[in-house]
């Protein structure tokens, strides 16, 4: 008796759990008011998608808003949204599935910008199991400063194998910005800053975000 | 009477005592039945199971620890559900928590300035510019490690890039956007333009 009492207990508690935590995941409270009730349910059934892949729903819960925020149709917004989990899901192919959701977003960026697959791979590459977010943020932006594919690809790598930290990485992208804005082509603006700010870092190095290096 | 009444008692008990005549096949017969006779399966028995009017017995003590196993469960979903990454106005950075970030807009013309962006969930209203002089808007905002568009919103219906930012590739809307990328120990700031 009494441990059929129990097992009426831990039903109960489970089906609370079921009626509060079930709608919580299954729904984005961020959507309610932002989006009309068929493009919510859209935006949802897209989501649910996405998680059942494994790729994070948040950005695309963004993205929808972005969309919202600047009065797009509701075919725009699920349309973008489904584009948006499209690419992320080729940035886990190419950097695998230990991925932060940072790291997916700027892969995502860089595919869309124009930078060929193997890029992101390299870019893991050298950096295995070190954070790569801003160097992927960093090809996005020189992809789309009109940096040729494969000169911003190898900046960036290039970089990567120097362990340049964030802020220099982020320095580098602001030069090549200025230099390109004085009148410098993006190509060469990008092939001179990367040397400059390699041999820089070589110098004073103290690259709290590099990976360890191994003894020889 | 009461010898009617053994006598009746006694008669019937003989009869009982009779050892039955049953046909040869009926064992057959019943085994045949019984394995005809399909078990229900999982799901009905289960079904029935929930079914089943029971008597709960709870405690109060129970019913406390349940309500607040409820209401953590709903601060829980709550708190997941409010955007995060953005404090305006915060004046100290840290390597940690990301970065202080300023956003100016030279916009002279403009009544108000607000910013809209990955980091405050596309909300116009909630992060205006502050005017600061000579038709200079701005805000710093502190910023998590990572990469968000934005843009500025001119009199809540203009979207306007940030000139001093790189723009987002391929806008989904037909708006312009901009990017600021924020690393560990990055402070990439956006310029008055």
């Amino acid at each position: 008796m009494k441990q059929r009492r129990l097992i009426v207990r831990l039903g109960l508690v489970v089906a609370a759990v079921s009626v509060v935590a079930g709608p919580a995941a299954a729904q984005d409270p961020r959507l309610t008011g932002r989006l009309d009730a068929g493009t919510r349910a859209a935006v949802e059934a897209a989501l649910d998608s996405a998680r059942a892949q494994g790729l994070p729903a948040d950005p695309l819960v963004t993205k929808a808003l972005e969309g919202a925020s600047k009065g797009a149709t509701g075919a725009r917004i699920v349309s973008a949204v489904r584009r948006l989990a499209g690419e992320l899901a080729s940035a886990r192919t190419m950097l695998g599935y230990a991925s932060t959701t940072e790291e997916l977003v700027a892969g995502a960026a860089a595919l869309r910008a124009g930078a060929g697959p193997s890029a992101l791979q390299r870019v893991r590459a050298v950096r295995p199991g070190a954070p790569v977010a801003v160097h992927l943020a960093v090809l996005a932006d020189l992809l789309a400063d009109g940096v040729p594919p494969d000169t911003a690809a190898a900046a960036v790598i290039a970089l990567a194998r120097a362990t340049v930290r964030d802020a220099d990485l982020v320095a580098f992208r602001q030069s090549v910005d200025r230099d390109i804005a004085l009148g410098a082509s993006p190509g060469s603006a990008a092939t001179v800053r990367v040397n400059s700010t390699a041999r820089a870092d070589a110098f004073t190095n103290t690259t709290p975000n590099a990976p360890p290096r191994r003894r020889p | 009477m009461r010898h009617d009444s053994e006598d009746l008692v006694a008669r019937a008990a003989a009869e009982l005592r009779q050892p039955t005549g049953l046909s040869a096949g009926f064992d057959a017969r019943v085994m045949a039945a019984v394995r005809q006779a399909r078990r229900p399966s999982r799901w009905v028995l289960a079904w029935e199971w929930v079914r089943e009017p029971r008597l709960v017995a709870l405690s109060p003590l129970g019913g406390l620890a349940m309500a607040a196993s409820v209401a953590a469960l709903v601060t829980l979903g709550v708190w997941a559900a409010v955007p995060r990454g953005v404090t305006p106005g915060v004046a100290s950075s840290s390597a940690e928590l990301g970065e202080v970030v300023q956003f100016v807009l030279h916009a002279p013309a403009a009544r108000a300035v607000a910013i809209a962006g990955d980091f405050n969930g596309w909300d116009a209203e909630r992060t205006p510019l502050v005017a600061a002089g000579s038709g200079v808007w701005s805000v710093a905002l502190r910023l998590a490690p990572g990469r968000y568009t934005y843009t500025f919103v001119v009199d809540g219906t203009r979207f306007v890039a940030d000139p001093a930012a790189p723009r987002a590739v391929g806008d989904d809307f037909g708006t312009p956007s901009s990017v600021v990328t924020v690393g560990r120990g990055t402070m990439d700031q956006g310029r008055a333009s």
